[in-house]
């Protein structure tokens, strides 16, 4: 297969211009971003405003004490939250809940009805022995909150141990760690300190990534798709390739949509380091130039990887929609390792992580979260063996999707066999 | 200029085109005919190196296509299509510099040729905003652009009104004047007998009829002459029959007769003739004639009736 250059060249210029001028290029610029960024900082603080909203409504528990213990217990419980995990833990603010007691279960559940109480607690008689206590809530919610939970566990000990113990040592008993420093062993072999921004920045960092590439690789085969389909469609392929061949017509396709997706993906990441680097230089953590160079090559050759099978699934199919669907498929290959965010995160290393970085559809977007992981430990051998896969998988897929193209491009109507693209893949023309 | 050599191609285990062979001259506009599945379009296609024979060779101007010879060649298909949402000398820049062109000289020639083509106000619009019409003249210029030497014309005039037919047809005379050679694919009959000088008729993959137009019409011609004169030519010596046509008079003649003895008697009787010419049957006339003896054809063997001596190459 000799290539000419200039065309090619040609092709892929046309190909990056008319690509990045559309609407749509610049919505997923600006819109995908703003909606993951919108999306996470809603979930965020979702779940704040749910644990302050439930202390705030949490302003009476009715209490029935059949076990005696709580007889000269406190009648106010105090909780206090840190205004933001994330920033300064000493910005606390506090919530008040008065208890009030009742002398038995039925009171207490026609108190909770009527709504003069929003939480009510049984202690048993055997409650020392037995540590089983019932709590009643009107159902309000999904989840039980923790934090409620938790406020009332801490009443439940501080009031067990009074008198037993001085007032420090209940407080601790109540918050063994009110702050607890952690240090993990770092891949210099050194102990470093791991603060939750540190722990946060060291998720977001490697799952960032390993998204960014995912959505790279595939803007690139959407538009790899979208590009062949239309051509297809639109019946403009058999004028061009009497002008050049379809390995020249190809190859700008790849060269110019790929060079798209490393534009949109260019653009976020620089944006990203941008917003994110105050945050980075307070944790004392920096991307490290090894992890770049691996996201540029895990691109290039997973785009690659997946650009081959989108150029086949667009060659075969007679128009977008059918393109769609079975591009859906493959597709959803490269956000598996999405699924599994927790079991590969909790386990780095482990032999699912190792299997889906090795398998060439999942390989750049699971390397991809290993790679950025702090605590993950990744093999040369497994990042030459991931390569080499990726690599050889990739010139295989584009090899028979150039096949299959040269054929596909020129057919209209019936949608191939399997077997039929099979022997395209396999002879050529 | 072309050469096509005893070309096949196969698909699926039929072939398609079967031991084509023929050649196609410097400057002359030249037909290839043949019914809906005869294998003229793969056979183009081959042409154009889009496809690759099974075997045999096609040669343009001493070297095989493929690679640089595709500037040389030009191809306005019969399904033709062009992206919808860019402007037309958009589109033609890109096929200018595909053809070899600088971005100016290509925007140069393609803003000429939209002149040429009454399309100037519309080189800037999207061509979505154009009607069929001038999409077709925008797609006729994608194949001029970087003047090639082969133009090759699939059904270039339908869908095109008179007045559009007849600038297609002064610009092809145009590039035929340029040196431009022009391979035509047409069911327009009319068309072929107008512009074309030589033609090449298949059938199911194999050559039927391959020569000069006025040969295929005069091979197939009825032994009859054409009359005007001032009345009906009666009691002329070796006619055996005679039937009015728009005007004139077809004579049908004798096995014995010949065009020039009639003609010596028609003057002789006194008739006051205004033209006198041999009955050719129309093109369409021979292609339906060529194709229905045709059905029965034997895939084993190919070859065009022998119009002329079989050129280099030619068919066997």
């Amino acid at each position: 297969m000799t290539l000419s250059w200039k065309r090619v060249l040609i092709v892929a210029r046309r190909e990056y211009l008319t690509a990045v001028k559309r609407k749509a290029f610049l919505f997923t610029l600006i819109v995908v971003p703003l909606y993951f960024g919108g999306v996470m900082a809603l979930a965020t603080r979702g779940q704040m405003s749910s644990a302050r909203d439930s202390l705030r409504s949490f302003t009476r528990l009715g209490v029935v004490d059949s076990s005696g213990l709580y007889a000269a217990a406190t009648r106010v419980l105090t909780t206090s939250m840190a205004v933001d995990p994330a920033g300064d833990p000493t910005k606390r603010e506090a919530y008040r809940t008065d208890v009030v007691f009742y002398a038995d279960q039925r009171s207490l559940e026609r108190a909770l009805r009527s709504g003069e109480i929003p939480q009510a607690l049984i202690i048993p008689a055997d409650y020392l022995a037995s540590g089983a206590l019932r709590r009643y809530s009107r159902a309000d919610g999904v989840f039980t909150s923790n934090s409620v939970q938790r406020s009332i566990e801490r009443w439940l000990t501080r009031n067990l141990l009074a008198g037993q113990a001085d007032s420090l040592r209940i407080e601790r008993a109540t918050r063994p760690s009110l702050s607890m420093s952690q240090y993990t062993l770092n891949k210099a072999g050194e102990f470093e300190s791991k603060d939750d921004r540190r722990e946060m920045l060291e998720f977001m960092i490697p799952f960032m990534f390993s998204i960014l590439l995912g959505m790279c690789i595939i803007t690139g085969g959407q538009y790899l798709l979208q590009g062949v389909s239309e051509e297809k469609e639109s019946r403009i392929l058999e004028s061009l390739l009497c002008t050049l061949s379809p390995e020249d017509l190809l190859a700008g396709k790849l060269l110019g949509l790929g060079a798209t997706g490393l534009t949109l993906v260019g653009v976020w990441l620089g944006a990203g380091v941008a917003l994110s680097g105050p945050m980075l230089a307070l944790a004392n953590m920096q991307l490290p130039a090894t992890l770049l160079a691996f996201a540029f090559v895990y691109f290039l050759l997973g785009y690659l990887f997946y650009a081959g099978l989108m150029t086949g699934i667009g060659a075969v199919t007679n128009n977008m929609r059918e393109a769609q669907q079975f591009a859906m498929m493959f597709t959803f290959a490269n956000f598996v390792p999405f699924i599994l965010l927790t079991n590969l995160l909790s386990k780095p290393d482990g032999p699912l992580a190792v299997g889906l970085s090795l398998f060439p559809p999942t390989a750049p977007t699971t390397m991809m979260l290993r790679l950025g992981t702090a605590s993950a430990n990744v093999p040369a051998w497994q990042i030459a063996a991931s390569l080499v896969l990726l690599a050889l998988s990739g010139w295989l897929v584009l090899r028979g999707a150039a096949r299959v193209f040269r054929i596909g491009l020129l057919m209209t109507g019936k949608t191939p066999t399997l077997p039929e693209i099979w022997r395209w893949a396999r002879a050529g023309r | 200029m072309l050469e096509v050599r005893d070309i096949v191609k196969t698909f699926d285990g039929r072939a398609v085109v079967n031991r084509v062979s023929f050649e196609v001259r410097p400057g002359e506009i030249f037909a290839l005919l043949g019914p809906n599945g005869a294998g003229k379009t793969t056979l183009i296609r081959m042409i154009t190196d889009i496809l690759k024979p099974d075997s045999g060779e096609i040669v343009l101007d001493g070297s095989r296509v493929g690679g640089d010879s595709r500037r040389q060649i030009a191809y306005l298909p019969e399904e033709r299509g062009l992206y919808r949402r860019v402007s037309p000398i958009d589109v033609l820049v890109y096929y200018g510099e595909l053809k070899g062109l600088s971005a100016h000289a290509a925007r140069a020639a393609g803003l000429a040729l939209l002149e040429r083509m009454e399309l100037a106000e519309w080189a800037t619009k999207q061509v979505q905003t154009l009607s069929k019409g001038m999409q077709q003249k925008v797609q006729f210029c994608t194949a001029l652009i970087g003047e090639p030497r082969l133009l090759i014309l699939d059904e270039p005039f339908t869908g095109l009104d008179p007045l559009n037919t007849q600038l297609f047809e002064e610009i092809l005379a145009e590039r035929r004047a340029a040196g431009s050679t022009v391979l035509l694919s047409t069911h327009q009959m009319n068309k072929v007998e107008e512009l074309c000088d030589r033609a090449l008729m298949i059938n199911r993959g194999h050559m039927v009829l391959y020569g000069s137009v006025r040969d295929f019409r005069r091979q197939y011609a009825d032994h009859a002459v054409m009359v005007r004169c001032d009345r009906r030519p009666d009691a002329v010596t070796g006619v055996h029959g005679i039937e009015p046509a728009d005007g004139d008079w077809k004579l049908m003649l004798e096995p014995s007769a010949s065009p020039q003895s009639v003609l010596r008697d028609l003057v002789a009787s006194g008739l006051g003739i205004e033209s006198f010419s041999i009955a050719t049957p129309p093109l369409e006339d021979v292609f339906v004639r060529v194709v229905r003896e045709g059905l029965g054809l034997d895939h084993g063997r190919s070859g065009p009736t022998e119009l002329e001596p079989a050129t280099k190459g030619g068919a066997r």
